[in-house]
């Protein structure tokens, strides 16, 4: 069973597809998303094989979203994309497949077909579009954010209550459903620990302490333990 | 000693001359002046030569008793009144004055003491003569249509001397009958140069002077034409630069100017003919005359007078216009030949200079009309081209969405994928039924209801959207898409947006003789939003229609709402 997750803003364009795919019972629909906030939770969550991609989504579009996943976990990404509006040719050069509204059966068929051959994950597909992170997508109880990296101070994990992120001026937390190794690896925020990556524009002072650990301060006057695996990337100053 | 006689006579005839020049500027600053400008003088007119230059004459002769150094012919400045008399007016005129001013030399100077004498009697004939040989250099010159050269300093300076010649000739004939022959020739070797020099100078620069306030009063009389014309002309060009404006215009032009006939042309056709020879200028024709032609080609103006440039049209040999003045329309901006207007006189009238200059005043007037109208026509074919964008601006778009909206839900809700069919349908066919630039509010709302339809068909409950508009105003006028692509706007860069519902809200706030259509949307995005020119455009359109105070303004609190705000007059019934 291929597992499937289908992300389309539009609903009546989500049940279409749904539909169409379900005739072929290689595939097992697992989730289906109306926006990116929902896909990437989804993703992380549930590690599918394959995710159908509306391009052209609120807030953060199908292209952007693709930052925000883990490149070692990658599904088979599938974009679907409404009058020819995002770079065809981007995707025809990098051999990625895609969809135009509305789905026609029979070349739903060919895609399915090569999924089928190989639903390994795909790698290429990040070669193929800029991946640096500029907006990260953040929830507070029931209401959903987008934070512009530049004003994340620091962002941790912890094993009970997942990802948190701190921005701001006045230093608000959120939740987000991005995992640390996605700011290691798309954005300049460096990782100082194994639990906590860091914005080197709030860094106010580094303080050594002994086994070479250290301790961030930041402008906003908190402090955030610098392990000894991390000490390189940062240059103490005092 | 001759030299000190020669002062002594001269002196004071200079000083009367400078009394005449004096009057006679007053004179061209009175009403009645200007009556004496036209070349064709009425008998009123010449009433009034005849008073002003007798006038002269006697006060000539009366200056000169005044100074009197002697009893018998002295020098004296009489001529100058009979010979102006005699130019501006003609033999009779000039005969009459000479006549009246004769005589009144022959009376002044006598009395009972000192009883009329041969050379009393010398003066006022000779002083006739004058007057009627001016007078009929007046006739000749007319005749010949050189009218003008009465007026040139030289030319009347020696008229004048030549006359003052005759008048010492004829002193001394009347000397030779009488047999008083050396008594005359010593009194004229006395005052006859002075008086020729005083006189002839005298005529020439009072002529002169009349030439030039002339020239001015023609200025302002064809200035006063050329307003006219400007007035009543004024809603004519408004329209077009056409053979029915044209028609209007060269009727006006006529009457106005009095001129045989005008005509009009743009580069290629005669546009408008009125007056002699409408019967065969034909408008419509392609331009044959080459001296038309010439004018467009060249944009010169070209004046063909009839005595020193014959003119004859060359449609009809028995045409009776003579002289014909071409003047080309102008785009100065661009150094264009637009067109011309002509304007003709018949062969036995002279073509009077006031109107060559009163045709370039036309001209220049008319080639600024036509720019005009042609710069509004642009303005309006502007207008249905944006209103032609807006129309294809739409379509395709929004077609490929409802489209796909469509087959999404053919398979499972049949019934809703028809109805939306209906839908898209009506939008179209509201689309096909606008062929004016406005419509009522009811029909611009109609059609955004069924636009709203297939988009909440699309985004479903991401979507809802709730119009308040009074009935009442559904009559209202308002331009086409007005409110449609607001609306679209709304959906597109607003709440299509948003990851929660979206909310769209036509409300509608009325004042006394206005009232403010507003389309909000609760994404408040306008500020992150591209500008996509439509709302620019809108707002154009209701300026041009409404004026200023009209338009489209538009709100956004970030990340609360987007308001535009759509200005609109109440038109009463």
């Amino acid at each position: 069973m291929i597992r499937t997750i289908i992300v389309d803003d539009e609903p009546h364009a989500l049940d279409d597809l749904e539909s169409k795919i379900k005739i072929d019972n290689m595939f097992n629909i697992v989730g289906k998303c109306s926006n990116a906030f929902e896909a990437i939770r989804d993703i992380n969550c549930i590690n599918p094989d394959v995710v159908f991609l509306d391009i052209n989504m609120p807030k953060i579009s199908g292209i952007e979203m693709l930052s925000m996943l883990d490149k070692d976990k990658m599904p088979r990404i599938v974009f679907i994309t409404a009058h020819g509006e995002y770079a065809i040719e981007a995707f025809k050069n990098n051999a990625i497949d895609f969809l135009l509204k509305p789905v026609k059966a029979d070349r739903l068929e060919i895609t399915l077909a090569r999924l089928k051959e190989n639903h390994l994950p795909q790698a290429i597909i990040r070669e193929a579009f800029p991946n640096n992170l500029k907006f990260v997508p953040c929830y507070r109880g029931n209401q959903d954010f987008l934070i512009n990296i530049k004003e994340i101070i620091h962002v941790y994990s912890s094993p009970t209550t997942g990802v948190h992120l701190i921005a701001g001026k006045d230093a608000q937390e959120f939740h987000t459903n991005l995992m640390l190794k996605i700011f290691e690896d798309n954005s300049q925020l460096l990782r100082c620990h194994r639990q906590h990556i860091i914005n080197p524009d709030y860094i106010k002072l580094i303080e050594k302490l002994e086994n070479g650990l250290g301790k961030i301060h930041t402008y906003g006057n908190s402090t955030i333990p610098v392990s000894r695996n991390y000490m390189d990337n940062f240059h103490p100053i005092s | 000693m001759q030299n000190t006689l020669f002062l002594e006579h001269i002196t004071p005839l200079l000083q009367h001359m400078l009394v005449f020049l004096g009057l006679a500027y007053l004179f061209t600053k009175t009403p009645v002046f200007t009556a004496l400008v036209n070349n064709s003088l009425s008998l009123p007119d010449k009433v009034i030569i005849y008073l002003v230059f007798s006038g002269f004459c006697i006060l000539g002769t009366s200056l000169s008793e005044l100074s009197m150094q002697n009893d018998d012919a002295i020098a004296n400045t009489r001529a100058i009144g009979a010979v102006i008399g005699g130019l501006l007016g003609g033999p009779v005129v000039g005969f009459l004055v000479g006549i009246t001013g004769g005589i009144h030399r022959i009376f002044s100077m006598s009395s009972t003491i000192d009883p009329i004498n041969y050379i009393d009697i010398a003066c006022g004939v000779a002083t006739t003569l004058e007057g009627l040989s001016a007078g009929l250099i007046h006739r000749y010159l007319s005749r010949k249509g050189r009218s003008e050269v009465l007026f040139s300093p030289t030319f009347v300076w020696l008229i004048a001397f030549i006359i003052g010649l005759g008048h010492v000739f004829t002193l001394l004939l009347f000397g030779l009958i009488s047999g008083e022959i050396e008594a005359t020739w010593n009194l004229e070797k006395e005052i006859a140069l002075p008086m020729l020099i005083a006189n002839s100078v005298g005529v020439a620069l009072i002529m002169y002077m009349i030439k030039e306030q002339k020239k001015a009063c023609d200025e302002l009389s064809s200035n006063a034409i050329a307003w006219e014309i400007a007035n009543k002309t004024a809603s004519i060009m408004h329209t077009r630069f056409n053979q029915e404006s044209s028609r209007q215009i060269s009727k006006i032009i006529q009457q106005e100017t009095r001129v045989g006939a005008v005509a009009i042309t743009d580069r290629n056709t005669l546009l408008a003919f009125t007056g002699l020879g409408e019967d065969h200028h034909k408008p419509g024709s392609i331009i044959s005359s080459k001296h038309t032609q010439e004018a467009i080609e060249k944009n010169k103006v070209i004046f063909l007078d009839g005595i020193n440039k014959d003119y004859q049209c060359h449609l009809k040999k028995s045409c009776e216009l003579g002289s014909l003045l071409i003047i080309p329309l102008r785009d100065d901006a661009i150094n264009e030949v637009l067109g011309t207007i002509k304007l003709y006189e018949p062969k036995n009238k002279l073509f009077r200079n006031i109107n060559r200059k009163l045709g370039e005043n036309i001209a220049h007037l008319l080639s600024g009309r036509i720019l005009v109208g042609r710069y509004e026509l642009q303005h309006e074919l502007r207008i249905q081209d944006q209103y032609k964008l807006l129309t294809t601006q739409i379509n395709p778009h929004f077609l490929y969405n409802a489209l796909t909206t469509i087959s999404h839900i053919t398979s499972k809700q049949p019934d809703r994928a028809r109805s939306l069919l209906h839908d898209l349908s009506d939008f179209f066919r509201k689309n096909l039924e606008t062929s004016s630039d406005t419509t009522t509010l009811k029909h611009e709302l109609e059609h955004v209801t069924s636009y709203l339809e297939i988009e909440k068909a699309r985004f479903e409950n991401r979507l809802s959207i709730k119009i308040e508009i009074p009935k009442h105003l559904f009559k209202q006028i308002v331009p086409v898409f007005t409110l449609q692509p607001i609306v679209e706007n709304a959906i597109k860069h607003g709440t299509s947006e948003l990851l929660g519902a979206g909310l769209i809200n036509i409300s509608c706030i009325e004042q006394s003789d206005k009232y403010t259509l507003t389309v909000e949307d609760n994404a408040g995005l306008y500020t992150n939003r591209k500008a996509t020119g439509i709302g620019l455009k809108i707002d154009e359109r209701i300026k041009i229609l409404y004026g200023n105070s009209y338009g489209i303004t538009i709100l956004c609190e970030p990340n609360q709402w987007t308001r535009v705000n759509i200005r609109l007059p109440i038109i009463k019934e």
